[in-house]
């Protein structure tokens, strides 16, 4: 896999997210106001309210609606596996006024069961705001404790190690731990859960061996030391947890751009000078202090790529999804 | 504890609290009469208004929003057989059948006062239990889980009405629409011919049609005539206190049976009302009349329904893992405060929890007098002409459709239901049974197949827990005991022929 552009890529935007100074330089002043929306902005959501990526532009809408002049409307539109929002978006005027939020599993679902009813084509990918890499944890009694101690695990007993993660056979979780059983030469016994509190609930109760999340959601659980830690899938250690090492600091070789993204899309044929100035107002509104409070609190990684970067990430991405579909057998 | 019971009380002496208490209790009223928006809408279009705010006080109007709208369900479940969310269901089957009978001031009576009973009793359980509940709550896996939904659908013999077959389609019919879906372990699409029923059927355009339109199309049919006067609803003095004291005990242990089936994170309202009210006329004096008018019923279900919130929060709380949708939207609310929800949440913030519990209490008197004051004018609504109740329930049943997902798809899928509802009425095949199915088939299905992969497909894993052991024998015999009576009424015709025509 030829990856170099993606590698620089994250490593400009983990360069940049480490200094703010930096951010201030790549973002010129001038930036800040040169999004002029003509009326509220219509910004829709895949998930019902309530959700990680929900919170996030409820939060952002705070400090970028005295940016830009205009009310930030969040639109739900739940349903039919994000289909029912990517149709709004992609059926809207390429204006900017109405945008979407996308996740990793907008890019595997339209390889999945969109297959044929939207393609990466469809969309302009505006800018990436957010990054959440996966970790790997069990509980804090279990005889797993490192990366190393699950692969051992699994293959004095294979197939009957129990991982627990979000959603089915082929979603971003079971895709980032197919790669490790391909690294690692190991085979794991995927159980899918609808939400993080019912894989948090199954693995501490015993259900499951290994879970896997975001770091967001099972901050309390390491606080309270009822989880340990095995590895992050991530280029760096995360900063809300510098404790956890990285699979290739253990000695596993995964591809570590294989993290979750949140990000910005919106209907194909938007200008691109208007992306850029969408783009700058987001990064911008990003650097308030209410939205630092709450990014640091649930432990999310600030993103900043902008149009050009991000639409080459999402189309690598999506490659690197065929592959792992391929390989995990769920795509020809 | 007392001294943070007393913290928690304390913060009522600021009156922004107390503000934000009323207007949660009221804007969650509004809320949860509505069908299409329920209570986790509700917390999550209040949010944005609690960025500004102290913790405390944003909590506060929070939690107050949440009780109140899991209340107003019953509001239209009562009055218009309209139950906006699926945990007013089972307040729908006897509420309507007594706004037919022009009882409606007595129904809303009925189903506040329980309501309010419910939340006052759980609280208290949880002020106690909240902690080591939630860990036992944690043993159960998907087995039991599986084992519980089972349970819950044994419950269909008993909203059967005694039409055993029919029962059992209905059942048939409701299992049958819960598969349609992506498939939860694959993502293998199943039925779902068009991409909008990848997530399922949308359960609240489901409940719309089946219960409310299909009532239009009756209305419609029988024409204007059949109308029915509800006696004006009389002030807080004239109410009928005394008829209100043999329902203490249905109310007691609904509320006990709704916080406890609350905790289990994944069963929420809808389930403790189901089975509240399956034990309530399994041991009421006159069961004959649930389905057809019996207060008893809407008690058992409001008291559940609302008990299980106070138990919803307790694993919140106590573990951060969220027992409801809603208590899920909640967490996201509590972390935007910098508040995480866990076990570290009594030691660190026990201010949270302990004004959770008080507002709990304090908003209890508020809540109840708010839903008196307004049942005067809610119950005028059973007196409105016919032909406009048939217009204003078909207008709510799409609009409640359209704004459940913003989209037109969920009206086309409630106008079918509507027409399927009506169908099955016309042939006496009841209506319960499909809802209970449809809700619990999903429950079942998943966590049977989850159960089978951790267990690496053997079977042992569905009787080697005495939890699942027990209830899944609860379950069958619910389901072998009549069928054995059914099959004996069949032997002796004459005796059941008698039984159906003095029904």
């Amino acid at each position: 896999m030829s990856l170099n552009l993606l590698k620089t890529v994250r490593a400009k935007s983990a360069a940049v997210c480490m200094t703010i100074t930096a951010a201030l330089v790549a973002a010129p002043a001038a930036a800040e106001t040169a999004w002029k929306p003509s009326g509220p902005v219509n910004v829709l959501m895949h998930t019902k309210p309530g959700g990680t990526a929900d919170i996030f532009i409820r939060t952002l809408a705070q400090s970028l609606e005295p940016l830009i002049g205009q009310t930030i409307v969040v639109v739900n539109a739940p349903g039919a596996g994000g289909a029912t929002q990517m149709a709004r978006v992609a059926h809207a005027k390429p204006d900017g006024l109405t945008l979407g939020i996308n996740t990793m599993s907008h890019f595997t679902s339209m390889l999945t069961n969109l297959k044929g009813t939207f393609s990466v084509d469809d969309f302009s990918w505006v800018a990436s705001t957010q990054e959440d890499p996966i970790i790997y944890f069990a509980r804090a009694d279990s005889d797993i404790k490192t990366i190393g101690d699950l692969v051992a695990k699994a293959k004095a007993n294979s197939g009957k190690i129990n991982i627990g993660g979000f959603g089915p056979v082929g979603s971003m979780q079971h895709l980032g731990t197919s790669m490790l059983e391909k690294a690692a030469g190991i085979k794991l016994n995927w159980v899918g859960f609808d939400s993080t509190p019912d894989i948090m609930t199954a693995l501490l109760g015993g259900h499951v061996d290994v879970g896997v999340s975001n770091l967001g959601p099972t901050a309390p659980f390491f606080e309270s030391k009822r989880i340990i830690g095995l590895g992050v899938l991530g280029e760096t250690r995360l900063e809300g947890l510098p404790d956890l090492p990285t699979f290739g600091e253990q000695g596993f070789e995964v591809d570590t751009s294989w993290v979750q993204v949140r990000g910005l899309f919106g209907p194909k044929d938007m200008p691109l000078e208007l992306q850029q100035q969408i783009a700058d107002a987001f990064h911008e509104a990003m650097k308030a202090k209410s939205y630092q409070d709450y990014a640091r609190n649930t432990g999310v990684v600030d993103s900043w790529m902008g149009p050009k970067e991000y639409n080459a990430f999402v189309r690598k991405v999506s490659d690197m999804a065929v592959k792992q579909l391929q390989a995990a057998g769920l795509l020809q | 504890m007392i001294e943070h019971l007393l913290l928690g009380f304390s913060a009522f002496g600021d009156p922004m609290v107390w503000i934000s208490l009323v207007f949660g209790a009221l804007a969650g009223y509004l809320i949860g009469a509505i069908p299409g928006l329920g209570p986790s809408l509700g917390v999550a279009l209040l949010i944005p208004f609690t960025y500004g705010l102290d913790p405390v006080v944003s909590i506060v109007g929070l939690v107050a929003l949440y009780a109140a709208a899991e209340y107003g369900g019953a509001i239209t479940a009562i009055l218009i057989n309209s139950p906006g969310t699926s945990a007013a269901v089972a307040t729908a089957w006897d509420g309507y059948p007594l706004t037919q009978q022009g009882r409606a001031g007595e129904a809303l009576m009925v189903s506040i006062v329980a309501s309010g009973i419910g939340i006052f009793v759980s609280a208290l359980f949880l002020l106690f239990t909240a902690v080591p509940l939630s860990e036992l709550a944690l043993s159960f896996g998907p087995g039991e889980y599986f084992a519980l939904a089972f349970v819950g659908l044994s419950l269909v013999v008993g909203l059967a009405e005694g039409l055993v077959v029919k029962g059992a389609v209905a059942m048939g019919i409701g299992l049958a629409l819960a598969t349609v879906g992506l498939d939860t372990q694959t993502g293998v699409p199943r039925f779902a011919v068009s991409t909008e029923l990848f997530e399922g059927l949308p359960l609240v355009p489901v409940l719309l049609g089946l219960y409310a339109l299909s009532e239009v199309l009756f209305m419609v049919e029988e024409g204007a005539a059949a109308k029915v006067k509800s006696p004006p609803v009389g002030g807080f003095m004239s109410w009928n206190w005394k008829g209100f004291w043999p329902l203490n005990g249905v109310i007691m242990r609904s509320s006990v049976l709704g916080y406890v089936i609350g905790i289990i994170p994944g069963a929420g309202a809808s389930i403790a009302s189901f089975i509240a009210y399956a034990m309530a006329k399994r041991t009421s004096k006159n069961p004959e009349l649930f389905g057809k008018g019996s207060v008893e019923g809407v008690a058992a279900s409001e008291a559940a329904n609302n008990a299980a919130v106070s138990g919803a929060m307790a694993p919140l709380l106590a573990l951060g893992i969220p027992g409801s949708p809603t208590t899920a939207v909640m967490i996201g609310a509590l972390m935007i405060q910098g508040i995480q929800p866990g076990p570290l949440l009594f030691s660190r913030n026990p201010e949270i929890p302990y004004t959770i519990f008080a507002s709990l209490w304090i908003g209890v008197p508020i809540m109840v007098f708010i839903g008196l004051a307004g049942a005067r004018g809610w119950a005028q609504v059973a007196n409105i002409p016919r032909p406009a109740i048939a217009a204003i329930v078909s207008a709510i049943c799409l609009v409640g459709a359209y704004s459940s997902e913003g989209t037109i798809f969920p009206v086309y899928v409630m106008t079918a239901f509507g027409i399927l509802g009506y169908l099955l009425r016309k042939v006496q095949i009841p209506l319960a049974p499909v809802i209970l199915a449809l809700v619990l088939g999903e429950m079942m299905e998943t966590n049977f197949r989850r159960a089978l992969i951790t267990s690496q497909g053997s079977l042992d894993i569905f009787y080697t827990s005495p939890v699942t052991v027990v209830l899944s024998l609860t379950a069958i015999l619910a389901f072998v005991l009549p069928a054995i009576g059914f099959v004996r009424r069949r032997r002796r015709p004459e005796a059941a022929a008698g039984e159906v025509a003095s029904r």
